[in-house]
């Protein structure tokens, strides 16, 4: 998940989606297709309808590239639905903008806490331990381990 | 609990005067994936407290598992009946198993396959009757992915975060494993192994007390003790702990069954031996510091030091 898109080069087709925020993230790569005459489509994510681009993404044939840019706070809840449509991360970029909240996993009472992508050290909502937020990344409970701060 | 492991069981992890991260798995002589000590009825009564009272903490299973967690219960029931015929018996009338297990006065009857006839998942039912913990590694795309497990001695790791993660991320902590791609090579290693050439290695670290379950969820109560080492309680505060993992290939799943038994041993028995001794202090004074750190041990590692001078000073002496 990152703040910027890249272009990739030689893809069948481009698909830019994303709410009016996210698309003019997406301008500068989105003229590069322009200019040098790439086959793409923009998707408008107007209300964030999640079925409407789940059919609109299925359509799509074999060699497709999305972008897609949209909030963090909204990223994974897309990146779940586009997984299981059968996307691979080799044919998606994400694009995230605004607060990046992160997934904290308490190492002592397992509570999944919120916090700031930038804060270091939090105090466990279930249990109260102080934790130190570390590096470790859990895709199937998305989020990063909180380690023991202080002993 | 103490735990008075005795020499004669005790897998010494050493080679040569210094340590590294390698790859230090052989092929297994006798090919049993798990072995029963003198301490069974005590480790059996701990782990099935845990089980009991932590079940989030030491188990944990995906849906998908279960065909591969038969073949587990196959595999070691067949291992225990074929090694210690005395203490565990299997009787199989086409899929109706009888498990008795006489070391405490046990018997299961159970249908192969069959999820109802069992009290618990078929992973958790074995584990009850071994003193390993039992990971599951499922393959699939090239890769290993850790789906079930059941963990009730783990080195300051936690298998519900652990949980459905591959190798190379199970292994993200530890400095320099990355780096010096060993996690490539290892994982490599291990897409290769094939069933009835199972492998063994031992992998040691040093704790503050003498407890089995040092759990990550409970490293703020039992990591204190690492500030109470000092020279003078070290023999007998300080452990090695050593953990002989083994490897075995699935045959009928494909996947790879990984059961990790822990030994404890204090320094003071350690060092009782000279040759320990010394090689001991070669390897801890030579480790390099991402290892001290990682193994836990930077906070008393220069009282440990100080505890192992002394006593080489004292087999000098004599």
């Amino acid at each position: 998940m990152n703040s910027e898109a890249l272009f990739i080069n030689g893809k069948r087709k481009y698909i830019f989606c994303g709410d009016d925020q996210g698309l003019k993230l997406l301008s500068s790569v989105m003229e590069k297709v322009i200019e040098e005459g790439l086959i793409h489509e923009r998707f408008l994510l107007s209300d964030r309808k999640m079925p409407l681009l789940e059919d609109f993404l299925r359509s799509q044939n074999m060699g497709t590239f999305l972008y897609l840019a949209i909030p963090f706070s909204e990223l994974q809840r897309f990146r779940t639905a586009i997984e299981d449509i059968g996307y691979s991360d080799e044919e998606v970029q994400y694009i995230g903008y605004g607060e990046k909240i992160i997934s904290l996993f308490c190492c002592r009472c397992h509570e999944i806490n919120k916090t700031k992508h930038e804060q270091k050290r939090l105090f466990c909502q279930g249990c109260g331990l102080d934790l130190e937020v570390s590096d470790h990344y859990s895709d199937l409970h998305d989020a990063f381990l909180g380690y023991v701060a202080k002993l | 609990m103490k735990w008075t492991a005795d020499l004669e069981h005790f897998p010494y992890p050493f080679k040569g005067s210094t340590y590294r991260y390698s790859n230090n798995s052989i092929p297994m002589i006798t090919p049993i994936s798990v072995e029963i000590t003198p301490d069974y009825k005590n480790e059996m009564l701990l782990k099935r407290n845990l089980l009991t009272h932590h079940p989030d903490r030491c188990y944990q299973s995906l849906p998908h598992t279960k065909t591969a967690q038969w073949e587990i219960v196959e595999l070691v029931i067949d291992h225990l009946a074929a090694h210690y015929p005395n203490e565990f018996t299997i009787e199989k009338q086409n899929s109706t198993w009888i498990f008795s297990n006489k070391l405490l006065d046990e018997k299961v009857e159970f249908v192969f396959g069959d999820l109802q006839s069992l009290p618990c998942e078929p992973l958790a039912f074995i584990s009850h009757h071994v003193q390993e913990d039992l990971i599951l590694m499922m393959q699939r795309d090239d890769d290993l992915y850790l789906d079930a497990g059941q963990l009730c001695f783990p080195a300051n790791w936690s298998l519900a975060f652990n949980i459905g993660m591959k190798f190379k991320n199970i292994h993200h902590p530890i400095p320099g494993f990355k780096e010096e791609g060993l996690d490539d090579r290892i994982l490599q290693f291990l897409l290769r192994l094939e069933a009835g050439n199972p492998w063994e290695r031992k992998n040691w670290s040093l704790m503050a007390g003498d407890r089995l379950d040092t759990s990550l969820e409970t490293f703020d109560q039992w990591g204190q003790l690492r500030k109470q080492v000092t020279k003078e309680n070290a023999g007998k505060l300080v452990h090695i702990r050593v953990e002989v993992q083994k490897l075995f290939r699935l045959s009928q799943t494909n996947n790879i069954l990984f059961t990790i038994h822990t030994h404890l041993l204090s320094l003071e028995q350690l060092t009782a031996i000279p040759e320990w001794l010394q090689q001991f202090y070669d390897i801890l004074s030579k480790l390099p510091p991402h290892i001290v750190e990682y193994k836990g041990i930077s906070l008393y590692k220069n009282a440990v030091l100080k505890y192992l001078e002394k006593q080489l000073e004292r087999v000098k002496a004599t």
